[in-house]
């Protein structure tokens, strides 16, 4: 193909190019005060904290935060991929819960077989749910509002409403858990996991077409993107963190329950928004979730530490989110709040 | 004090006093001005035309006169008093309302509701709708421009033309709840109108002229040299000519516009070359979907341009849609380079080697968030992949070749798209496609929409090379001028069939007449 050469040349005039580098400048400036501030919000809460009680720096106590946080970075993993195309998973806590009592009850007999089982369970349930999702064009916070329901109800019925405790050898899990001199391996696991999939999301296409149909699902149809199958894809994953979460909690607490983790729905979301991925979907990614996981657990372990009533956690968890989603959403996508 | 100051006061006017002065508003956007000192005046019971290329001013100059935009400096004056207004709102009570570009209406309530929103009045009682007298009161500002819409319709039940004439009715009302006549501001009116739509928006601005004073603006400047009685010109944010559509042209209009003269070969004819005979690329046979299109049947070679010429509800997008996969057919089939293809979807159009050029391009062409290398291998990521890794270096070369042979404008392969301008976004969306060499068949679905006179020359150069590197085009466009010009040849379809064909060499093109004739 030969180069162009329009026979009216487009000069834009100089007021419409410095126009758009104006937004382009706003544009970038948001872009670094979201990778910034969290980080920012990290420090000082951490400030905080340890000025109130300053033990909190100690080693143990630094440990002790960390193998907190990995179950919530698994489930955070997960609901990061389902908000990052503009959607939400309601579902994954109870379906961690769900997965920490099959696996308790399948352990002693399958052993490694349970984990493997388990985690099919699960990714099976989060796909299903995405499946529902884009082939009904119900809403996600609807199916998995129902899925959250079901999972629940499910794990108490297998349970019979107790905690299981497993007597058996732990084995081939039990090294989840447990230090690798003198760091905590269960974060490290979680770690590990997710820069695998943050790698995925990088270098595969996977990754492009996910921010693609969080920015203009109309354009990447349009372009040939098999929305339906990426959308899946995202559930799926998040279920496949929630098998994941679910064994490293089993693991080191030793037994399963129909609530173990149902409280970790809220500090879930609010990990992945006060990262910095807005809930709007189309941006974000894994790095500033590993973030907001850390502000989130140093809230969890921060409160009790500062001597204030447990009762307000669940309160401070609806004000971040309340808080990051005004910060972070991307109010061009809809002219009207509804 | 004087007699004119005094006529002010009292808000008493002459009959040719402006009913509304704008003096020197300027209006700064972060890095731009908008608006550089604006000054103009709108008489009584006039049709005040406002041209300018894309990025002009027009847009903002109206939304400052809306209240959608507050102004930095300068003031506007309406009916001899400084207007202090803040919002949408405040404009109204001082007389001013907007149609705007995309319809402000609420689709599932009724034309009433919509016609009467916000200023109710006496309609309501006790916090309910009084329906008769809502209704009554809708149907007086129908009739002021004799719209044929029942004001008990369901809004989303009326065609994007009769909306239109909603929202002027609605704009009407200011009349009565200010009593005066009221500034009608209309952004663009005939962008999406068929033809026969806009003639029915011309005689309502007709009927207009008698009860309120209107600004128009439009990118047909045809459209405009016909309706007003006045046209100011804006360029760079300067309103740079005021003249008398009587005494002046479009080609004078152009010249003025853009600062330099249109070419005489604007749409490159001279560079349409005839397809060599051969098989064709692209084959259409028989294709019928019961209440869109029937029995559709047609060839496209390679090089050449389709023109689908037709009125709304002539099924064209229908058939555009069907080849992209994005609407499946009943029966017939569609091949390409002689072998039947399935399209179920636009996925596998993509694969099967059709691109798809939406009219829309902000919000189905391109994603702004994403960067311009990311938004041009979207499509074809294969054309990037090393194994299943995407090669960001062969994504920057590509990216980076495209961006050269489209002489795209843009910082960096690597800014955001959404920065873009108009043109160099359209650019983008079509080069998307054209980075795969698998690339058969490009629908073209108004490819020019919204654009100004430059940035459509260099669309119409690009369709010229297209045409040259092979592919089957199929074009749908706004204007018949533009169908006629680009095309190689055209159908013509009614009511979901095709009722003519027309041959469009550079030689012998077809007139408007000859093609109209047969769309209605």
């Amino acid at each position: 193909m030969a180069e162009p050469t329009p026979q009216v040349p487009v000069q834009l005039g100089d007021s419409a190019a410095l126009a758009r580098r104006g937004t382009q400048q706003r544009k970038r400036w948001r872009e670094t005060a979201l990778v910034w501030m969290p980080l920012g919000v990290l420090v000082l809460l951490v400030g905080i904290v340890s000025t109130k009680n300053p033990s909190f720096l100690s080693l143990g106590s630094i440990q002790a935060l960390t193998v907190e946080a990995a179950p919530l970075l698994f489930l955070a993993l997960g609901q990061t991929l389902v908000i990052m195309i503009g959607g939400i998973d309601l579902s994954v806590a109870t379906l961690a819960s769900f997965a920490s009592v099959l696996l308790a009850l399948w352990l002693p007999s399958l052993g490694l077989a349970a984990v493997l089982a388990v985690l099919a369970i699960t990714t099976t349930a989060g796909g299903i749910q995405g499946y529902v999702h884009a082939k009904t064009q119900v809403p996600s916070f609807v199916v998995t509002l129902s899925g959250m329901g079901i999972f629940g109800s499910l794990g108490l019925i297998v349970s019979g409403a107790s905690t299981i405790a497993v007597t058996a050898k732990l084995g081939w899990i039990g090294w989840m858990t447990g230090m690798l001199g003198p760091i905590p391996r269960d974060p490290l696991v979680a770690l590990v996991v997710v820069s695998v999939i943050a790698a995925c999301l990088r270098w595969l296409p996977i990754g492009r077409y996910l921010l693609a149909i969080g920015n203009s699902e109309l354009t990447a149809l349009l372009s040939g993107v098999r929305a339906a199958r990426v959308r899946v894809f995202a559930f799926a994953v998040s279920g496949l963190s929630a098998g994941l979460a679910a064994t490293l909690l089993v693991s080191e607490l030793q037994s399963g329950a129909p609530s173990l983790l149902n409280a970790l729905l809220l500090p879930t979301i609010a990990a992945v928004v006060v990262g910095g991925t807005a809930i709007t979907g189309g941006s974000g990614g894994l790095s500033r979730t590993v973030v907001g996981v850390l502000i989130i657990s140093v809230l969890r372990v921060g409160i009790p530490v500062m001597g204030i009533d447990p009762s307000y956690e669940q309160l401070v968890y609806g004000a971040v989110i309340i808080a990051a989603v005004s910060l972070t959403i991307d109010r061009s996508k809809f002219a009207v709040l509804k | 004090m004087s007699a004119a100051a005094q006529l002010e006061q009292t808000g008493i006017l002459p009959e040719d006093a402006p009913v509304l002065r704008v003096e020197g508003v300027t209006k700064d956007f972060p890095g731009v001005r908008a608006l550089d000192d604006v000054t103009l005046e709108l008489r009584r019971h006039e049709v005040l035309g406002l041209v300018g290329e894309n990025g002009a001013g027009k847009s903002t100059l109206l939304k400052v006169l809306a209240g959608v935009t507050p102004s930095d400096s300068g003031r506007i004056v309406v009916r001899g008093a400084p207007a202090t207004y803040h919002n949408v709102a405040g404009a109204q009570r001082t007389g001013i309302g907007m149609v705007f570009q995309d319809q402000a209406l609420i689709p599932n309530v009724t034309v009433a509701e919509n016609i009467m929103l916000g200023a109710e009045g006496g309609a309501v009682r006790r916090g309910l709708y009084r329906w008769r007298e809502l209704n009554r009161r809708a149907q007086v500002q129908l009739d002021k421009i004799k719209a044929r819409v029942s004001p008990g319709a369901l809004t989303e039940s009326l065609s994007f033309a009769e909306r239109q004439l909603v929202e002027l009715a609605k704009v009407l009302g200011i009349e009565e709840r200010i009593d005066a006549e009221p500034i009608v501001l209309l952004d663009e009116p005939t962008t999406v109108l068929e033809r026969e739509e806009i003639e029915t928006l011309f005689a309502q601005i007709e009927r207009l002229r008698t009860c309120a004073s209107v600004i128009f603006v439009s990118h047909r400047l045809d459209e405009v040299l016909g309706v007003s009685d006045r046209v100011y010109v804006m360029r760079d944010g300067k309103c740079v000519a005021e003249l008398d559509p009587k005494t002046s042209d479009v080609h004078e209009l152009h010249l003025i516009m853009v600062g330099r003269g249109l070419s005489e070969s604007y749409y490159q004819e001279a560079e349409q070359r005839e397809p060599e005979p051969a098989e064709p690329r692209l084959s259409v046979q028989g294709l019928t979907l019961p209440r869109h299109y029937e029995n559709v049947s047609f060839d496209v070679l390679p090089g050449e341009v389709m023109g689908i010429a037709g009125v709304q509800g002539s099924g064209r997008e229908d058939v555009c849609r069907t080849l992209f996969g994005a609407l499946a057919q009943k029966s017939g089939q569609i091949l390409l380079d002689g072998r039947p293809a399935r399209l179920a979807s636009p996925a596998e159009a993509v694969q099967a080697g059709i691109g798809y050029v939406p009219a829309d391009r902000r919000s189905e062409g391109i994603i702004g968030q994403m960067s311009v290398a990311e938004n041009m291998t979207l499509a074809h990521i294969w054309r990037v992949l090393r194994g299943l890794v995407i090669d960001r270096g062969a994504e920057d070369r590509l990216a980076r070749e495209w961006i050269d042979r489209l002489a795209i404008k843009v910082p960096s392969h690597r800014a955001q798209a959404g920065n873009l301008s108009g043109g160099n976004q359209q650019k983008l969306s079509l080069a998307k496609w054209l980075v795969s060499d698998r690339l058969k068949v490009l629908v073209l679905d108004h490819p020019t929409r919204g654009l100004d006179v430059g940035a459509k020359a260099e669309v119409y150069a690009l369709v010229r090379q297209l045409s040259d590197r092979g592919l089957a085009m199929v074009l749908l466009s706004d204007t018949l001028e533009e169908t006629i010009a680009l095309s190689h040849r055209i159908i013509v379809m009614k009511d979901g069939e095709i009722v003519d064909r027309l041959d469009a060499p550079a030689s012998a093109k077809p007139t408007q007449v000859a093609v109209v004739e047969k769309m209605v």
